[in-house]
């Protein structure tokens, strides 16, 4: 809300310097925004009447003008099109100040000008500088301006929506003189004394949700003209014054003291007002023009025949306000909130009006609006006579009364607080207060217990006061799994060059498609901010292709991406949300060629040995089968196993999602894993994370390099796991894989490292001789392997 | 030869040994060599005690063999000793570069969550996590934001295509804060937890607005907590993140499931508030870093904690908004753009 400081003060017995409420609003918890200072910076410029406007006689786009400041009359050039005779202007004479500029005596195409008549930015009171200022023909001529445009500051203060009690002039005021001691002026009541004889009407309530609805019907009405003052506000708080009395002192009385009103033509209206709830289909237009079609959970004031209004959000265009209406009816009501926050959510509508009686308007400003709508429009129509005040009452006086625990208020705060302070500040708020039972005031409908005056005393004492201590015991911090797991993942990744990234969750239905992922069981906003965010992504495999895209076409050559998160889709119509460990990798090994080494590609064992190493906290991860996904190559991919569930896989992407995606790489591998069920197997106690050493022999071990040829149809798998039964075998370590002319095709060369070592002794060469004969046997009756 | 002749040439040996070593840079080898070696003086010398009378040979044997032990342990000292490397040369240009290695980063949230995990990790505070599809009673209800009450606008939320079991959209979680419902509907007090993560909210991306970024949420329920250990406790922290020198200040304000409630801002660590321009703070020297205040006796209630015998406070924070501060960031879409350029310089 924007606020007006002399607005502000005007509630108030003194005038505190603008510093002062600034600082003590924010003490108060309201952010402050946007200070602009309003006003006229300068000085000698009077108002003035242009008497007569000729043209310049050098010149077809200037003129020269006589202008009266009321005691002299001065002759002037101007350049604006829009000065003319009879108009009262803002007049700057030799010598005046605008701004850091001094006016001096100038001739301009053969014409002495003894002054300047001002645009609204010339004289610090408006962004218009296209054509001179034209001021209120009321104006009193020979007046400095800054006696119309005073030294003002306008800003935006954001009210909470637990603060709907602070949405108007009044009541900032009414909070500052709360908790810093300034005397509020008192807000008076329509008394029923002004009302003249008796007039036929009828207001009744039909539904809970208006809680008082107060009607007052003014005829008469001839001076429909804002007063300046009431404009100049309005226009200083960003409203739009349609210098029509009846609708801008409505929003005056609004921004003044909290309560929204309404007028009606009284003209349009069949003799009653009943406010009820809204027939399915009925339909209203409305003044912003649009027709809305009501539902039976929209709330209208309506006469016998039509609904005349939204209650509590917006006019119907018909009853409205026009340059020929004389006789009105003002509505001054209040609704419950959220039957207007509803209303406004159904019409998607929002107004001030509105966004007031959502947060809650206090019951009793019905009588202070009326006082103050009446007053203002009878003081300009002396003439106009009220001739009805109905005011329905569809609620019961209840004050919420709390007691008063000092003692706990003291533990919430945390501070050793005088029982006098606390009372001082209930006091305040509460004439009644006995220093046992506060009474909230009726505005206050979110102070509910004694959590509520808690805040209220610690405000009063000061949130800057609140000390810093504590007397927590010490406590034993449950290990996270996921937290310490990640960090060894991303520890083991380090060694080959890998980048976390982090991605928005959200991707569009066109990539899901695209990836080869079914849109059906993808999860969909209903409220999406575009189509590219509409889903959640049922995998990271599409982020993870848009960095990689993003990053190829950057020039980056080297890509090994991890990302921890998670991914969603619909299982039995309900979400299921799993998080998952994913990557890819594509490109060069290094991102920079180094001058002694071969540039090497990211191929299927780098990755897999990437992935190896990465997972070696993980006892039962074993590497299985080919993997059966859409977008992988099975024939370069591995299914990843954890005992015997299937923890995840990884391969090479196809390169039709590659080309699709608009990827310029061939070899792309991508790696996904169930993070979940990682962590369920992760053993976390620090014992369990430790790899003991496995005790060395003291002899010497036995070393023999074997090479045989053996048919392709047996994976190394299969020949390495036959070497489980021999002997003494401390390692088997394949050393060179050959195919090709020397061999006969179907079949390739293997070639192991066999390293043998016993706890005993260090083996003859007899020995050795005799267990490698004992292995080529084996493998040639197991393989038919031959010795090469 | 004759026992005189034979002593004679034994003193020559030693008086030459004498000589020899006088001189430091002749090589040990060379001495071993010349005296003792299979050609040496003093060995072909030992060779013709055969040559000398047969009653002479035990005293001179025993002249000659004291002579060569000395000769010997001389030798051995040597040797034992250090006398220098030779020297070897290659032609090279050793400013020849170094392989740069890919510089493998965690992503700059991570670190952060990482840093602000060990501080409060240290406080006694345990991580506990939550779903990102959560159900609009623990995003909403269960928190004290009432059906049709203004303060739902606050955090605008996306809605997705299921239903739970209430009848209610599924929803994005707008805050960490339901990991707050569902912490204390799993434990009993006390009750030390933070609880990072990501958060939706339906609002357009751009410098300092995204519809997805992280939170991480902080809550302790005991007998007897106030305001005072939440400040202790969030002051510990931010000393923790930005060093000893940095302040907080509280203000009042509104969350509503917490009651009294506070906006926490920290002293600006950058310009220590002396600077107009700062980038950082705008010369205001604070910055806003948390929302913070008393659990809501409702939220207790909803937990069903009776809200006279156990009270809590808790407080939330942006990730993003200390990573940017951290890393001299200014944009946050930089952090969900994953430009290796940018994430290999954080290491």
């Amino acid at each position: 809300m924007k606020v007006l400081y002399s607005w502000l003060c005007d509630w108030l017995d003194e005038k505190p310097d603008f510093d002062t409420i600034l600082n003590n609003l924010v003490k108060l918890g309201f952010s402050i925004d946007e200070i602009n200072y309003t006003g006229s910076d300068t000085e000698g410029v009077v108002t003035a009447k242009v008497l007569k406007k000729e043209r310049h006689p050098n010149a077809d786009r200037l003129s020269v003008c006589e202008v009266s400041d009321g005691s002299e009359v001065y002759r002037v050039v101007c350049g604006a099109k829009n000065v003319d005779a009879g108009q009262i202007v803002p007049f700057a004479k030799v010598g005046a100040r605008l701004g850091r500029e001094v006016l001096k005596k100038v001739k301009i195409r053969g014409v002495e000008s003894n002054g300047m008549i001002c645009s609204a930015k010339e004289i610090g009171v408006g962004d218009d500088c296209d054509g001179i200022m034209v001021l209120d023909e009321r104006t009193p001529i020979g007046i400095d301006v800054k006696e119309i445009f005073k030294p003002d500051y306008v800003f935006e203060v954001e009210i909470t929506p637990n603060l709907g009690y602070c949405l108007s002039h009044y009541a900032l005021s009414r909070e500052l003189s709360i908790f810093f001691g300034y005397k509020l002026k008192e807000i008076k009541p329509f008394s029923f004394d002004r009302i003249n004889g008796n007039y036929n009407f009828n207001i009744e309530i039909k539904t809970g949700n208006c809680l008082r609805y107060a009607g007052i019907i003014i005829k008469g009405i001839e001076n429909k003209k804002t007063p300046l003052y009431i404009s100049q506000r309005l226009k200083k708080i960003g409203l739009n014054p349609k210098n029509n009395l009846l609708v801008d002192v409505s929003n005056y009385v609004m921004f003044d003291i909290g309560q929204p009103t309404h007028c009606f033509d009284l003209s349009n209206i069949d003799d009653s007002i009943i406010v009820r709830m809204a027939e399915k289909g009925e339909k209203i237009k409305a003044l912003d023009l649009n027709e809305y079609e009501l539902s039976d959970e929209v709330m209208v004031i309506a006469d016998n025949k039509k609904p005349l209004a939204v209650a509590g959000v917006i006019g119907g265009y018909y009853s409205s306000i026009n340059d020929n209406t004389r006789d009105i009816l003002i509505e001054i009501a209040n609704f419950n909130p959220s039957s207007v926050r509803k209303a406004s959510k159904i019409l998607n509508v929002k107004t001030d009006s509105s966004y007031r009686f959502e947060r809650g308007v206090d019951i009793n400003l019905v009588d202070f609006a009326a006082y103050r709508m009446i007053e203002l429009i009878k003081s300009l129509n002396p003439s106009s006579d009220i001739l009805y005040y109905g005011d329905v009452k569809n609620f019961t006086v209840e004050r919420r009364a709390i007691d008063v625990d000092v003692e706990r208020i003291k533990s919430i705060i945390g501070m050793e607080i005088d029982k006098k302070k606390v009372d001082e500040i209930l006091e305040r708020m509460d004439r009644d207060y006995d220093g046992k039972k506060f009474n909230v005031p009726s505005y206050r409908m979110d102070i509910e217990n004694l959590w509520d005056i808690a805040e209220e005393v610690a405000k009063f004492n000061g949130y800057d006061n609140i000390s810093s201590r504590t007397t927590m015991p010490v406590e034993r911090v449950r290990e996270d799994k996921y937290h310490i797991l990640k960090g060894r993942i991303l520890n083991r990744l380090k060694v080959f060059g890998f980048n976390e990234v982090i991605n928005y969750d959200l991707v569009s239905e066109k990539e899901i498609v695209k990836s080869g992922f079914s849109i059906d069981n993808a999860i969909k906003l209903i409220n999406p901010l575009s189509k590219e965010y509409e889903y959640l992504r049922p995998s990271m495999l599409m982020s993870l292709l848009k960095n990689l895209r993003y990053n190829i076409n950057r020039g980056v050559k080297s890509i090994k991406l991890v990302e921890f998160g998670s991914i969603f889709r619909k299982e039995n119509a309900k979400p299921y949300e799993n998080r998952r460990l994913s990557g890819l990798l594509g490109g060069m090994i290094d991102e920079s060629e180094w001058w002694m080494e071969k540039e090497r590609e990211i191929d299927f064992f780098y990755t897999k040995t990437s992935l190896n190493y990465m997972l070696s906290d993980f006892n039962e991860i074993k590497f299985g089968d080919k993997a059966d996904e859409r977008h992988i190559i099975k024939d370069l991919s591995i299914n990843i196993y954890l005992a015997n569930k299937r923890a995840g896989y990884f391969g090479l992407l196809n390169p039709d999602l590659l080309d699709s995606f608009d990827v310029k790489l061939k070899n792309v591998f991508y790696f996904d894993i169930d993070l979940d069920l990682l962590i369920s197997s992760f053993k976390i106690e620090f014992h369990s994370l430790i790899k003991k050493p496995v005790p060395l022999s003291p002899f010497q071990y036995g070393v023999r390099d074997l090479s045989f040829i053996v048919d392709k149809k047996y994976s190394y798998d299969e020949i390495y796991r036959s070497f489980n039964k021999v002997e003494d075998l401390f390692e088997a370590r394949l050393i060179d894989v050959y195919e090709g002319e020397k061999i006969e095709t179907g079949k390739r060369s293997l070639t192991f490292r066999f390293i043998f070592s016993s706890m005993k002794k260090t083996f003859t060469d007899e020995e050795l001789n005799s267990k490698i004969e004992n292995i080529v046997k084996d493998l040639n009756k197991t393989f038919g392997a031959k010795l090469r | 030869m004759t026992s005189n002749e034979w002593l004679n040439e034994l003193s020559k040996i030693e008086e030459k040994f004498e000589e020899a070593i006088k001189n430091e840079d002749v090589a040990v080898e060379e001495i071993e060599d010349l005296f003792v070696g299979r050609k040496g003086l003093l060995s072909l010398l030992l060779k013709k005690l055969g040559e000398v009378a047969v009653e002479d040979r035990k005293i001179l044997g025993k002249k000659g063999n004291e002579l060569k032990e000395r000769i010997l342990s001389y030798v051995k000292s040597r040797k034992d000793s250090f006398s220098g490397f030779k020297s070897y040369s290659f032609d090279i240009d050793i400013t020849l570069p170094p392989k740069s290695l890919n510089n493998s980063t965690e992503h700059p949230l991570t670190i952060t969550l990482n840093r602000i995990i060990d501080s409060f990790q240290k406080l006694g505070f345990s991580i506990e996590w939550g779903p990102l599809i959560e159900e609009d009673y623990y995003n909403f209800e269960a928190l004290n934001f009432k059906q049709d009450h203004p303060a739902r606008d606050m955090q605008d939320t996306f809605y997705l295509d299921l239903v739970d079991d209430k009848g209610k959209n599924y929803i994005l979680r707008t805050h960490t804060s339901p990991v707050q419902i569902r912490s204390m509907l799993k434990y009993k007090p006390p009750l030390r937890i933070i609880s990072p993560g990501k958060v939706f909210r339906s609002e357009a991306i751009d410098a300092t607005h995204s519809f997805v970024f992280n939170q991480i949420e902080g809550f302790y329920v005991d007998k007897n907590v106030s305001m005072a250990d939440l400040k202790w406790t969030l002051e510990s922290f931010i000393k923790d993140l930005f060093g000893n020198k940095a302040m907080i200040r509280f203000s009042p304000s509104y969350f509503p499931f917490v009651e009294p409630g506070a906006q926490v801002e920290v002293s600006c660590v950058f310009c220590g508030g002396r600077d107009k321009n700062c980038r950082v703070c705008h010369g205001k020297g604070w910055i806003e870093m948390l929302g913070a205040g008393i659990i809501h006796p409702n939220v207790l209630k909803n937990c069903n904690y009776d809200p006279y015998l156990f009270s809590g406070f808790a407080f939330g924070a942006g990730i993003e908004r200390f990573t940017m501060l951290l890393f001299g960031i200014d944009d946050l879409r930089l952090l969900y753009e994953n430009d290796l350029r940018i994430l290999r310089q954080i290491y």
